[in-house]
């Protein structure tokens, strides 16, 4: 900590927008249960009983998975927007916007994570069907 | 799977669970995993998506099980490294910006920046700002369920002389003699000429046995005090956890037996663990512990070495135990209603086996449940092999 009285107002201001930060984080319910995130940071081995810092996590959860999700999204769409032609049930498919495999690993490459789906089981009677369109 | 709704799902994905290749591929962690795939449905389903494959769906749950368990070790380490034992809000955000180093983030080139003020920080307050608030679908508990461990006190506490002198009085106390050792002088003698024909295995594992008659039969003996008076309620009850499904019988109190069914099927039957147990309530009931065990003693252990070895034994100890079995025909009748195994002394040895790998205590129910109701009809063929 530097008592450089020039950095202090910026470090006063940085403290008070982080616990005021903290504080709508209270009011801010994130979607990931605090006690699922609470066991696996135990399971971790972090001791915290601030309950603001497990809502911190919980919300840097919930924030990395709409990201992917908006990711895959955009990638389902684009290629429904290629696919599609002038057959009414790929309009009517348009619709459906299905959370694959394939645009799920098109989109976790992008941060590091590389998941490998296959293709197909040869003993599947429905082998070498499109993916997008195959019931798993 | 590409199910709309999400009640489905989670009974759905609880049971078609996969292994997977993660470190997480406990059974332990069944529980959290499903309630992570609901949170990720739900905020995907904010996100956009309609439906999932059940595939991507597990995926991405154990990816932000993944995601929550480094963060949390960055931290800790973090913490750690400045000499802390709690993590700090600064260790978190420091653990995000090395998650989301590789994608980069504002600032993150900055030599002299300050945590608070790195880019990630600005991006989760911004999504906090404009993210829609989903509650979680379900009302969870607090997990995992920690058991109440009762302690039992040490010597000094309970006022007793330690056995030795080498033993210090602040240990715990031992366990009661008889759960380890075998009960009367002429039930030693008979044990002692049989153990002289097994193995050291085989041996063991009737030593085992006994002891663990040994201590339900104390437990039994504790908790039934009226003897035969129990008899009818016992009955009817046992009549009732037949007639029913035994997985929906009502749970038991401390010291109860779950089959006390047993007294039905107990007198012919002495090739199963169950009978052991079973033998303990009857002998309470009926009140003649030694004479019983003694005599079950070489029942027990014969049953272990071999079926033929022991037939005539068997037979005595049958011929000593038909009074007993006065009531319960209609059980027996409505036993061989159900599925009728008619295997022959190799599932014994199985179960035998297999009694000693089984941690799990509600499988060990099953078994025991499985086992009552198959019992009369795998009596009725030895009888008949007899």
């Amino acid at each position: 900590m530097n008592h450089n009285p020039q950095s202090d107002d910026g470090k006063h201001d940085d403290d008070t927008a982080l616990s005021d930060f903290l504080a709508s984080l209270m009011e801010y319910t994130p979607t990931i249960p605090d006690e699922l995130v609470e066991h696996y940071l135990a399971k971790s081995g972090v001791q915290c009983p601030d309950v603001r810092l497990i809502r911190l996590v919980a919300v840097a959860t919930q924030k990395f998975v709409a990201e992917v999700a908006s990711d895959a999204l955009q990638h389902c769409k684009a290629r429904q927007a290629s696919v599609v032609k002038d057959k009414r049930d790929k309009q009517q498919k348009d619709k459906r916007l299905i959370l694959t495999m394939e645009d799920l690993s098109k989109s976790l490459r992008e941060y590091g994570v590389n998941v490998k789906h296959q293709e197909y089981f040869a003993d599947s009677p429905s082998t070498g069907i499109d993916p997008a369109s195959r019931d798993e | 799977m590409n199910d709309g709704g999400l009640e489905n799902r989670k009974e759905h994905g609880k049971s078609q669970k996969q292994s997977k290749s993660s470190k997480f591929n406990s059974k332990s962690d069944d529980f959290a995993l499903a309630i992570a795939k609901v949170a990720v449905a739900q905020v995907c389903e904010s996100v956009g998506f309609q439906s999932f494959q059940n595939s991507a769906l597990q995926t991405l749950s154990d990816i932000i099980v993944q995601y929550i368990y480094s963060v949390g070790k960055t931290a800790n380490i973090n913490a750690n490294l400045a000499g802390r034992v709690e993590a700090n809000v600064l260790d978190v955000f420091q653990g995000l910006e090395e998650l989301g180093s590789g994608l980069g983030f504002a600032g993150a080139s900055d030599a002299d920046r300050c945590v608070v003020n790195s880019g990630i920080v600005r991006d989760i307050v911004h999504y906090v700002g404009d993210a829609d608030d989903i509650q979680f679908a379900y009302d969870v508990p607090q997990f995992p369920v920690v058991k109440e461990w009762k302690e039992t006190g040490s010597f000094w506490e309970k006022g007793e002389e330690p056995p030795g002198e080498h033993i210090p009085n602040w240990l715990p106390v031992f366990p009661d003699p008889e759960t380890y050792a075998a009960q009367s002088s002429e039930g030693n003698e008979t044990m002692s000429v049989l153990n002289g024909e097994k193995s050291e295995l085989a041996s063991f594992e009737t030593k085992m046995e006994r002891s663990l008659l040994n201590l339900q039969q104390r437990f039994a003996c504790n908790g039934n005090e009226g003897g035969s008076s129990r008899d009818g309620g016992d009955a009817g009850r046992a009549r009732e956890a037949a007639e029913s499904n035994p997985y929906l019988a009502a749970p038991l109190h401390f010291g109860e037996k779950e089959v006390e069914v047993s007294p039905v099927v107990l007198p012919v039957k002495l090739s199963n663990e169950v009978a052991l147990r079973n033998i303990v309530s009857e002998n309470c009931i009926v009140g003649n512990h030694v004479s019983v065990l003694e005599t079950f003693a070489p029942a027990i252990e014969a049953m272990k070495s071999g079926f033929h070895d022991s037939e005539n034994r068997q037979k005595k100890v049958l011929h000593n135990q038909r009074p007993m079995v006065h009531f319960k025909i209609e059980t027996g009748k409505k036993s061989l209603g159900s599925a009728p195994n008619l295997n022959s002394q190799k599932k014994d040895l199985e179960k035998i086996a297999s009694w000693f790998g089984n941690d799990n205590e509600k499988y060990d129910k099953k078994r025991r449940a499985e086992k009552i109701l198959k019992e009369p009809m795998e009596n009725c063929q030895e009888l008949a092999q007899l």
